[in-house]
This record gives C-alpha cells, structure tokens and sequence, in this order.
C-alpha cells in the first residue's frame, strides 16, 4: 500500500467491483433464499402469533433477543475501527474501515428487525413512538426499552451518514471510471462531487466531527442495550457489570466478524497489498485483549455471585451444572480460551486460523447472549417457575434469515461499492512529486 | 455574465502548490480540485476554520434540548411516580438527551455539509475533468480573455501537463 500511485490505488479497488462472476451469484443467491425463509417464517408467525415462537413464561425472551443483542454487538467494533481509530490517527485502520462500517450498518439493520419480529403484532409498533394523541399517551422515557429505540435509531442513522459521508468521494471516483448508465448511477450517489478544494475542507471537518459524536455511541448504545437486562430485578441479569460487560463483549464479536468478513474479501479480491498482514494481525491482538476483559467479567459475575449467596450464587452455579451447561462450556471455551491461540505468531499472522478463531470467538459470543437471556430467567427466584426454553424451528428459520441478510448485504455492498476507501488509502500513498527530497 | 476561465491539469503535488503561489500572489480567483484531501492544497490556499465546527456544535446542544424537552414534556402529562423515582428524573433523561445530542449534532451537520460543499449537483460542470479524482490535480482560474496569456504562462512555468480554455 505504502508505495502504490494514487491511479494504482484507483484500479486496485475499483477492478473488483461490477461484473458478477457464477460463483458469486451463486453465493448471493443463497443468500437471497436465505432471506427468504427466513421472511416466510415471518410471515408464518404474524399469521399464527408469537405461540410458534419458544418463548413462554417464565423465558419470555428467546433468540430474538439474543439475535438482536448478538447483531447490535456485531456492529460496535466497525464503528470503533472507523470512528474511534480515525480519532487516534491508526494508520492500520485505513483499508478496513469502509468494509466494517458498511458491517456496521447491515447489522444494525438486522438488529433492528428484530425488535419488530417479537413485537407478534408488528402492526403496533408504531405505539413506541412519542406522537401526540387524543388520550394523550406517551412512551415512558425511563424504561430502557424506549432508551433502546432512540439509540439504536440514532446508531443506525449517525452510522449511515458517517459511511456515506466517507463514500461520496469514492464514489465520484468509481463514476470517473465508468461508462454508461453505471457513470449516471454513481453519479447520482457521488451527488456529483468534484473534489474541489472548499468542498474537501468541509468534508474533512465535517468528517472529524462525525467520527468524534459516532465514538461515544460506541460505549452508549450497547450499554443501553444491557440495561434492557439490568434495569430488571432478575438474578443473573441485574448487576451493574452489564454495560462494561457487554461493551467489552461486543467489540469482542465485532472484531472477531471483520476477521471473518475480510479475510476472504482481501484473498477473492487480491488486496494483500492494501489490506495487510500487519492490519490483521492488530485485530487478532486486539481481540486477545477483549478476551481477557471477558474473562475478567466472567470471572467477577460468578464470584460476586457467590459472595451475595442465595438466588444470585444458584442461578449461576445452574448455569454452569444445569440444562444449558453445554452452552455455558461452549461461550467460555470460545470467548476465553480460543483467542489465546492469537499468542502464537504463527496462528495470527495465518489467515486460515485467523479465520478458524474469529469464527470460533462469533459462535463463543452468540451462546454468551443465550447463556445470560434465556439461562437467568430460566433459574430465577421461584423454583416452581423454574422452566427450560427450546428454540422452535420457526426462530430458527428467522434466525437463517437475519445471517442470510447480513451476508447478502455485505456481498452487495463487496460487488458494487468500493469497499476499501479509495480517498483515504491515496492519504496514506507518497505524494506524487516531481522533485523528490532526499 | 459567462465569464471565461482556464483549467491547468497538473501531475505532480509540488507543481500545483508552486502555481496556487504564484496565483495567491497575482490575487487571481482559483479553484483547485484533488483527488484527495491534502494539507499542503489547503495551506497554501490558507483557508480558514470550517463552518461545520459551529454548525455541529449548535445542532448538538439543539439535539440536548430537543431530548429533554420531549422527555420532560411527556412525563409532566401525568405526573406518574414509576419505582419511586422522582416525577422527572434527571439519570434516565440524560440518556435521552444524550442520544438526541448526537442524533441532531450529526444529521444537521450533515445536511449543513450538503449546503456549504454545493452538492447535489444536477451535472458535473465542463471544466470539470474525470482524471481530478483519479490522480490529477486541477486549477480552475477564472479570469478574462485578457489576462488569458499570463495566466496560461504561469501555470506552464509553475508545471502544468494542459492548461485548456473553459467558458462558464
């Protein structure tokens, strides 16, 4: 990267995208199906009600949550890359921050159906929203749950203006290389940017201050989200680590899902010389050290939980020794043990146990949100309430969905946007100069 | 009034900076187009702090008052005491508040951005040349016919590649 023209920068993004290859439209066609059932079991539940769905007292938030907890998480770390990194000027940053910002947003769309989806009545979600009426009726703004629907609508809208802000240049470029009715599409999206010089000098302000307000959603959102959990009085969800807690989780997740996003991204489309080892290797270094904050805050719950005795000590040795054991072994297995592998230079500086591990860390975290929503409620105070949760196969179809979903937005956004940031690679790139000092 | 104007396309960032010089110097009104955002462009134009720091600072305490107020206007409609918390509790409405500071502190900048950087542009204007986003800097001088033959020598001394007639 550090030696490439500004025109090799150029056609090294842009080759890529465009044409379809019959592998790649295999893949999203996939994809596409996978939306597909997923919609279908939708649609299926919206007709029948939420009864097809596992969820029932006492469990009564099952892989909805979850999924939404899990996806919200997902989409932390490439606002942490692109916002939080930009603010600390990490070079590393630059050839991943457009793809996990694009990450960012398609989870955060994910997350956000599935608020909807177990609503049942979806038709009645507009009862959330703070709009006058004649029984002067309000939304409570001191439950959590309407903290959820201002965060993550302002996460969802701050992380699309943020990204689109940083494509406009990008895009122009793609118009000034293409032909046709493809140059008027990208010039619809550039807004016909032209790179003058008062225009890229409110773009940059603009850009700083973007990154700066996106920063503190980082922490504020994914910790409004764990106050859903915490602001209640079950055992085993109300405890004043969860916003750290989560946080420290969803950066864990989030980085681990880039790994897995990238890693064939670079390969398939020959980045190795923009989106470096070095670039990978921080990640990996990075998730070593959010595996270590998650093992502290096992660590912490199950000792404060021990120390507090009674309820809080029982639902926490249940997690470890009851029904959900396997899952509880499986969360700490991945999330804990596996990123220590990242130790061994040999295994972060590979793509394949890059990869393995990353993936490994998703799967670890996934059963983290299922251990803490469906294993607290299912152990609570009331040994007579004590119940277990099974997902239906209907929650599984949905859950297929919302992975086909993300997977078949990012490999659109892979195809026909550029999805490493062309202005701020060719920042990076030596100046093109006629007289080279020594 | 169509006033005319010459573009001189330039490979080297050394060259540009030496012909914004001397156009600085000859008080000559320029645009420069880049294919990406570089300091030097904008010290040697020496252009002053972007509107946007006011633009975001005000839309943020805007989005600060905008969340309260409607947190607080809703809980005033029934005066409910929810777990013995106070009518209006100050802790969860900073959450509100907050979230509103940063949901208006980054879409009233974003349009301000749309205002102050002109753009959407219907199309792209004819002195406008593919090659400014590629890896080619552009200096747009508006000038009269007269001045026409200075302006072309200074651009070609500075280094210019083409220096080409615009009208518009």
């Amino acid at each position: 990267m550090n030696e490439m023209s500004y025109n090799e920068v150029t056609r090294a993004i842009i080759r890529p995208m465009g044409s379809a290859g019959t592998f790649y439209k295999c893949v999203v066609a996939f994809w596409f199906l996978g939306i597909v059932v997923g919609g279908s079991c939708w649609g299926y539940q919206i007709s029948q009600g939420l009864g097809v769905a596992g969820v029932k007292n006492p469990i009564a938030w099952g892989t909805y949550l979850i999924n939404f907890v899990f996806w919200v998480g997902i989409a932390h770390s490439g606002t942490l890359i692109s916002a939080i990194l930009y603010l600390f000027r990490a070079k590393w940053r630059t050839a991943i921050s457009r793809a996990a910002e694009a990450m960012t947003i398609f989870a955060v769309m994910t997350a956000g159906l599935f608020p909807l989806i177990h609503l049942g009545r979806v038709w009645l979600v507009y009862w959330i929203l703070p709009y006058p009426n004649q029984r002067n009726l309000w939304p409570d703004f001191q439950s959590p749950l309407v903290f959820d629907v201002i965060a993550i609508s302002t996460y969802l809208t701050v992380s699309t203006l943020f990204w689109y802000t940083g494509l406009i240049p990008d895009l122009a470029a793609v118009r000034d290389q293409s032909t046709g009715w493809r140059r008027k599409i990208y010039g619809i999206l550039s807004l016909n940017w032209m790179g003058a010089h008062y225009q890229w000098h409110h773009y940059g302000s603009a850009y700083l201050f973007f990154a700066a307000l996106a920063t503190p959603l980082v922490i504020s959102v994914h910790s409004v989200v764990s106050w859903d959990f915490a602001l209640s009085i079950m055992p085993g969800w109300h405890s004043t680590i969860f916003a750290p807690y989560f946080v420290a989780g969803a950066i864990h997740s989030g980085l681990a899902m880039v790994l897995v996003l990238l890693i064939p991204l670079r390969t398939l489309y020959r980045f190795e010389n923009i989106i470096s080892m070095n670039t990978l290797e921080n990640i990996a270094k990075t998730i070593i050290f959010t595996g270590f904050i998650m093992s502290y805050s096992y660590g912490t719950e199950h000792f404060i939980a021990w120390y507090s005795g009674g309820v809080e000590q029982d639902s926490f040795m249940w997690r470890m020794t009851g029904h959900y054991a396997w899952e509880f072994w499986v969360m700490l297995f991945c999330n804990s043990i596996v990123p220590l592998f990242y130790f061994f230079k040999k295994l972060r500086t590979n793509v394949y146990s890059l990869f393995v591990i990353g993936l490994l860390v998703d799967i670890g975290m996934w059963y983290e949100r299922f251990v803490i929503i469906a294993g607290a409620p299912a152990h609570a105070h009331d040994p007579f309430m004590w119940r277990v949760y099974s997902p239906t196969i209907i929650e599984y179809g949905i859950m297929f969905g919302s992975f086909s979903l993300f997977f078949f937005l990012f490999f659109l956004f892979a195809k026909y946007l550029p999805a490493v940031s062309i202005a701020e690679v060719k920042e990076e790139a030596p100046r093109p100069l006629r007289r080279r000092t020594a | 009034m169509q006033q005319s104007g010459l573009v001189g396309v330039f490979e080297y960032l050394d060259d540009l900076l030496a012909a914004l010089e001397a156009l600085k110097r000859g008080k000559s009104d320029f645009t420069v187009f880049a294919p990406v955002a570089l300091h030097e462009i904008k010290e040697a134009i020496g252009m002053k702090t972007s509107r946007m720091r006011l633009v975001t600072l005000l839309a943020a305490l805007s989005g600060i008052t905008f969340g309260l107020s409607l947190a607080v206007f809703t809980v005033e409609q029934w005066h409910f005491v929810v777990s013995g918390k106070p009518v209006v509790p100050w802790i969860p409405f900073v959450i509100v508040a907050f979230e509103f500071c940063i949901l208006f502190g980054v879409v009233i900048p974003f349009v301000g951005l749309l205002i102050i950087g002109r753009i959407p542009r219907l199309r792209l204007p004819s002195y406008y040349d593919p090659r400014f986003s590629n890896d080619r800097f552009g200096v747009l001088v508006r000038c009269g016919e007269g001045e026409h033959e200075e302006i072309v020598k200074l651009l070609k001394e500075a280094g210019a590649e083409e220096v080409n007639e615009v009208q518009g």
